[in-house]
């Protein structure tokens, strides 16, 4: 085991945070509040990413041959944790490097990723992710919405809820039904989101503006070259997605940088002396770097080429349980934080309680390990 | 970064799943508290396993391995002092080896007995053979080691040329890598009882009221690993004072439920559970418990107050 970085991977690091104090704006931290799905940060991601693409670090760890340079999962780590930790300049784009892309090269029709990989390599795509609907949040394989095959389109009616990204995104991955098996009669389509007959309506949230949205379908013609997959594959294809987005947040590390801001602001102000905040806050900083290495050992099977299976949700609770702690460590010692006293601190806030709920649920998270890390008998349905 | 296995360290657990295989499938009913071998011990003092701890190629991160899997069995053997605090003192210091902090005396030590080598933490780092007179085994005791009260102190003791800080470093990693193998074991062992058992006509692991709360000790038992597991490697007092205030706080959010899960069963002798619960429940005050971890990471990671 060698928990130390290679002198490569620290110098990986180091060149991305040069780029970053180099290229964000003096305003950053409070411009950053904007939140990632917001108009004024997704505007700002489109500069940001080109320029990322031109220095070579947008997509390093895709293969050579479509624009990438083959880099190990670690430098992808590295990437991802200096992206988030500074507030995610790139907005939405992170998912199109952490899953959008990988899933276009392991899935896409050749059509399809000439079509769409260039826009993401260059730093200008935004994709959203039309998964949940109002009728099925954590228990996705009950969604509704229909695509009925006519001639040579789809004709697509239903509904989409809490879809980030949607109010920006010009293309939506969008799961609905085309066969009445409850997994196996789910597809993917590929959708334009100014095809018409869609409707998107943003939804007032707490963890930043713009992030939350309605997505209405409404008789929406899409051609069958939309299809991504084959029909009825969708359920394949997204476990293959999830793998990659259930890590692909590094929110350990923003985690772990909202401690020690807020640990170096409370001894600014001499609130470091009582033994309650600091045994609080080194708790706080036990589960951050419980869920940095338990994150770590699931990099080293992906960096092995190794299959990554059900422990990933075992790393994804264990970030939750360091999120929560931070959270509730700013909020007992330092509130005026959450009153714009410490822009950064806000920021961690109101992304933190995201941690527990997108991407799959902390319970669903429990029910994966329960059923394949413990191999406990299922819960009768 | 890389936290793979190497392959000696496969090649040294391999060699201990061997050892260890007839101790997993010893009969456990009706064993007590606490549950020893001295055929174990001999065993594992002959293989060397130890000692590997000595070695510079596999160092304290496959002691700490070793310790983690050493903890796992259901008996109780003297292998995380001895394996991780010992290479500090050096090869000359007989086991077992049992850690007592100077300021408080009165505790319990594990693997205290006559001819027991005593290692003292305070501002220095002493140690000593101990005799018959200053030993009183406590037989009794509601703990899953042996135990016994150490009457006190003698004046003339070894001096080790070993900063304390160092000590206590080693100690706390000691402390999280064997509370890792307990936990792991103890919830092994919870799994496959309420997978057993069945209630309303399911097994009780079907419940979800049980099923997260395994869920989220796996996620807690696989934290307390990696970061023992880290700090054996870097052998940094921070990750160390981390790895065992995640420790005993995993311990303490767990123990509990374990035996509640069981039912009735988690109250007797005859499931062994408590050979590793009963265990951590000593592990659990050691270098002053989780607040005094806690004020010793918050200390290293952040400076003084």
């Amino acid at each position: 085991m060698n928990f130390a970085w290679t002198a490569e991977e620290a110098a990986f690091r180091q060149r991305l945070k040069d780029f970053l104090a180099a290229t964000l704006p003096d305003d950053w931290e409070r411009f950053s509040q904007h939140g990632p799905a917001s108009p004024a940060l997704t505007e700002y991601a489109r500069a940001f990413c080109g320029k990322l693409a031109e220095d070579g670090l947008l997509t390093p760890h895709w293969p050579v041959e479509i624009g990438g340079q083959g880099l190990d999962p670690w430098h992808q780590t590295i990437l991802a944790e200096e992206m988030w930790v500074a507030g995610e300049p790139r907005g939405g784009q992170y998912m199109n490097v952490n899953w959008v892309g990988p899933t276009l090269i392991k899935y896409g029709s050749p059509a399809q990723q000439q079509r769409y990989l260039p826009a993401i390599t260059g730093g200008t795509a935004l994709w959203c992710q039309g998964f949940s609907e109002p009728g099925s949040g954590s228990d996705l394989a009950s969604l509704r919405t229909r695509a009925e095959r006519v001639g040579e389109d789809y004709h697509v009616n239903g509904q989409k809820i809490w879809t980030s990204y949607a109010g920006l995104a010009d293309t939506c991955f969008l799961l609905c039904r085309t066969g009445e098996d409850r997994k196996k009669g789910i597809s993917i389509l590929l959708v334009p989101m100014d095809t018409p007959g869609i409707t998107v309506r943003a939804i007032p949230s707490l963890i930043g503006e713009g992030d939350i949205h309605e997505v209405f379908f409404d008789d929406v013609r899409v051609p069958a070259t939309a299809l991504f997959g084959d029909e009825g594959q969708a359920w394949e294809i997204i476990a293959f997605s999830l793998v990659n987005e259930r890590l692909g947040i590094p929110r350990y590390r923003l985690a772990r940088a909202a401690r020690d801001r807020a640990v170096a602001v409370l001894k600014a102000q001499g609130g470091w002396s009582g033994e309650a905040v600091r045994i609080e806050a080194a708790h706080a900083a036990a589960l951050c770097e419980a869920a940095r290495t338990a994150s770590y050992a699931i990099v080293t099977k992906r960096a092995q080429g190794e299959a990554v299976g059900p422990e990933s949700s075992s790393a994804r609770f264990a970030t939750v349980m360091a999120e929560r702690r931070v959270a509730e460590f700013v909020v007992e010692y330092l509130p005026e934080a959450l009153a714009d006293a410490h822009p950064y601190l806000k920021m961690h806030h109101q992304r933190g309680i995201v941690a527990g709920i997108a991407a799959g649920a902390a319970e669903i998270q429990l029910n994966i390990i329960a059923n394949d890390v413990l191999k406990l008998p299922r819960e009768p349905r | 970064m890389d936290l793979s296995l190497s392959s000696d360290q496969i090649a040294v657990l391999d060699a201990l799943d061997s050892l260890a295989k007839p101790y997993e499938a010893a009969p456990l009913h009706g064993t007590g508290f606490a549950l020893t071998d001295p055929g174990l011990d001999r065993a594992l003092a002959g293989g060397g396993f130890l000692d590997v701890g000595f070695d510079p190629d596999l160092g304290i991160a496959t002691a700490g391995l070793v310790v983690e899997r050493l903890a796992r069995l259901p008996q109780a053997s003297e292998a995380a002092s001895s394996a991780i605090v010992r290479p500090l003192l050096g090869d000359g210091v007989g086991s077992p080896l049992c850690m007592v902090e100077e300021d408080k005396l009165l505790r319990p030590v594990r693997f205290l007995r006559e001819g027991a080598t005593v290692v003292v933490a305070g501002r220095s780092v002493t140690s000593f053979v101990a005799t018959a007179g200053q030993v009183r085994a406590e037989p009794e005791a509601l703990f899953g080691y042996p135990v016994a009260t150490l009457l006190s102190l003698p004046e003339a003791r070894t001096d080790h040329a070993v900063d304390a800080a160092l000590l206590r470093t080693h100690w706390r990693i000691a402390l999280a890598a064997e509370s890792a193998g307990l936990l792991a074991a103890a919830l092994a062992s919870v799994c496959a009882h309420t997978t057993e058992r069945q209630q309303f006509g399911r097994p009780l692991a079907s419940f979800q009221g049980l099923r997260h709360r395994l869920a989220e000790a796996q996620v807690r038992t696989n934290g307390v690993y990696w970061l023992a597991m880290k700090a054996a490697a870097t052998l940094d007092p921070a990750d160390a004072a981390l790895a065992a205030l995640h420790a005993q706080e995993t311990a303490r959010a767990v123990v509990y439920d374990f035996h509640q899960f069981m039912g009735a069963m988690g109250m007797t002798l005859e499931h062994p559970l408590h050979l590793w619960t009963y265990r951590l429940k000593l592990l659990a005050g050691e270098l002053g418990g989780r607040g005094g971890n806690a004020l010793a990471a918050a200390e290293t990671l952040w400076g003084s107050a």
